[in-house]
């Protein structure tokens, strides 16, 4: 669950990127956030990676008030959360095996357990074949599905996926949309950052659209004109 | 049960060492200057307050009585020295003692015998303030029975002017190579915090923890640390045995201590430094370069 009271970002210079959002996100969703560039987007979703604070309001996610966590409780709320970014963020130097593994790796998790889970995610991301690749052998497409691989690696409850299809042409784009939808299916939440309106409007999912820091429509099925 | 392979720190810092070389040999080659001014400023100083105390000229005058000074006499003259204002303690030595003394450091004087005597008696005079040294003299000389005062003050304070001049070079010295090592580590640390940015940051997305992020980087810092101070001790001890035994040859009067005993010690001392000095310098890169 996330939920988001009121809340207000300003940041030091004085530009008021959020002017007061409420909105609530239950367990299990899909949903899309629209909106232009510099409409608030960005900041949004820093606040629910944890790396903005909201200046007044509140917000929760799951178990974790955002708006008063400790910069030590950060990186716990974060194993919640999977998170893809447009550029893919992989390691250039590790294969898309150890790409994957080193999510887990990094929080401890037990080599004998990493051995196990990264094949089957891979698999989910009908990767199975390429674990012995390096990020620049694969296509852009692939190289979001490792990312994706590795937002899963540590079984998080929530997905974010910022601009995930900005890089890649439009072919490759429904085919990690597609798994998204699979994702979800699976019963994760998942939160699509984008400015693609054929995307949000061919899916019709619940759509929020942010417009100078305020959201002007949150309608189930939307469209994004 | 989360585990953490300790393995893992240690190979991450050593690859990191490896990939920035140059800065690597650079951190390691100031800081351990650095310590080998410490090693070499601590043992100089030390083998001058030994010799110092050899030569027993801290704070001390000797008075000489006259040759024919009788026992009343010389009993007045230790009583007129003790009613001095900046007199702390005063020590007799009968002139059979001190020939006694000379006899024993040196053959030739052995025939001589009591009667031949040619000494005098004397008073070691320890004072209190050797700011007043000069009016203690005064006083002294017109004591009755007194023939001469021999002080070594001027040498002493000659020593210690050299020692507190070699101090100051020394500390000054220290405090801008101490400086300059600061600075190559938190830049050898940028370095490697930089060519691990993508990592890091990946790290910090998954949830990994601050200190399991920046745990590689202070080992870096500790390995530096000990690094360099391993070398230094080793310098520093070839260094010392050579110039002991150089001046050793050169000159009787002044004594080297054997700093043997004190391995251990000193060891101990530069990798305490130096792996402190490592780990001040990434600390303050990671909390400059490194925001989580």
């Amino acid at each position: 669950m996330i939920d988001f009271k009121n809340v207000v970002k300003t940041y030091p210079n004085g530009t008021v990127a959020l002017k007061g959002i409420s909105l609530h996100i239950d367990d299990g969703e899909f949903v899309f956030i629209v909106g232009h560039s510099g409409a608030g987007k960005t900041t949004l979703t820093k606040l629910l990676l944890g790396e903005e604070k909201p200046t007044s309001g509140h917000l929760i996610v799951g178990d974790y008030d955002l708006s008063r966590i400790p910069g030590y409780r950060v990186p716990h709320y974060r194993r919640e959360l999977g998170v893809v970014f447009q550029d893919f963020r992989l390691l250039p130097n590790k294969t898309v095996f150890e790409n994957v593994a080193f999510a887990m790796r990094v929080v401890g998790t037990p080599a004998k357990k990493i051995r196990r889970r990264v094949p089957a995610i891979l698999n989910t991301v009908n990767l199975a074949d390429k674990n012995g690749s390096f990020p620049d052998e694969i296509s852009g497409g692939e190289q979001q599905r490792v990312a994706l691989a590795r937002a899963l690696a540590n079984n998080p409850k929530v997905i974010i996926a910022d601009e995930p299809t900005g890089n890649i042409d439009p072919q490759m784009s429904l085919e990690i949309m597609n798994l998204l939808m699979k994702i979800n299916k699976l019963g994760k939440t998942v939160i699509v950052v984008t400015h693609e309106r054929e995307l949000v409007n061919y899916y019709k999912q619940r759509v929020i659209m942010i417009k100078d820091g305020v959201i002007v429509e949150d309608k189930v099925g939307g469209t994004y004109e | 049960m989360r585990r953490y392979n300790p393995f893992y720190f240690i190979l991450e810092a050593l690859k990191s060492l490896k990939r920035n070389g140059v800065m690597t040999f650079a951190s390691v080659a100031v800081l351990m200057s650095c310590l080998v001014v410490i090693g070499g400023f601590s043992l100089l100083v030390y083998n001058i307050d030994v010799n110092l105390e050899n030569f027993g000229v801290m704070n001390k005058i000797e008075v000489f009585s006259n040759f024919d000074a009788g026992a009343g006499e010389l009993e007045a003259l230790e009583r007129d020295i003790r009613a001095l204002d900046n007199v702390e303690e005063v020590t007799h030595t009968t002139k059979a003692e001190r020939l006694a003394a000379i006899k024993k450091d040196y053959d030739a004087y052995e025939d001589i015998t009591d009667e031949e005597n040619p000494l005098s008696d004397s008073f070691e005079v320890t004072y209190k303030d050797n700011k007043k040294v000069p009016e203690l003299e005064m006083q002294l000389k017109q004591l009755n029975g007194v023939r001469k005062l021999t002080n070594r003050y001027d040498l002493a304070k000659k020593i210690e002017n050299f020692k507190n001049t070699v101090m100051m070079i020394f500390l000054w010295f220290l405090i801008i190579l101490f400086v300059v090592s600061l600075f190559i580590i938190v830049n050898t640390i940028k370095l490697a915090l930089s060519s691990r940015k993508r990592e890091i940051e990946i790290m910090r997305y998954v949830g990994a923890s601050k200190w399991f992020i920046t745990l590689p980087f202070i080992i870096e810092g500790v390995l530096i640390g000990a690094v360099s101070a391993v070398i230094s001790f080793f310098i520093v001890k070839g260094a010392y045995s050579v110039v002991t035994r150089q001046m050793g040859d050169m000159t009787q009067v002044i004594t080297t201590v054997n700093i043997s005993p004190y391995n251990t010690l000193i060891l101990l001392g530069f990798l305490g430094i130096g792996i402190l000095t490592g780990i001040i310098g990434s600390l303050i890169s990671i909390a400059k370069h490194l925001n989580t």
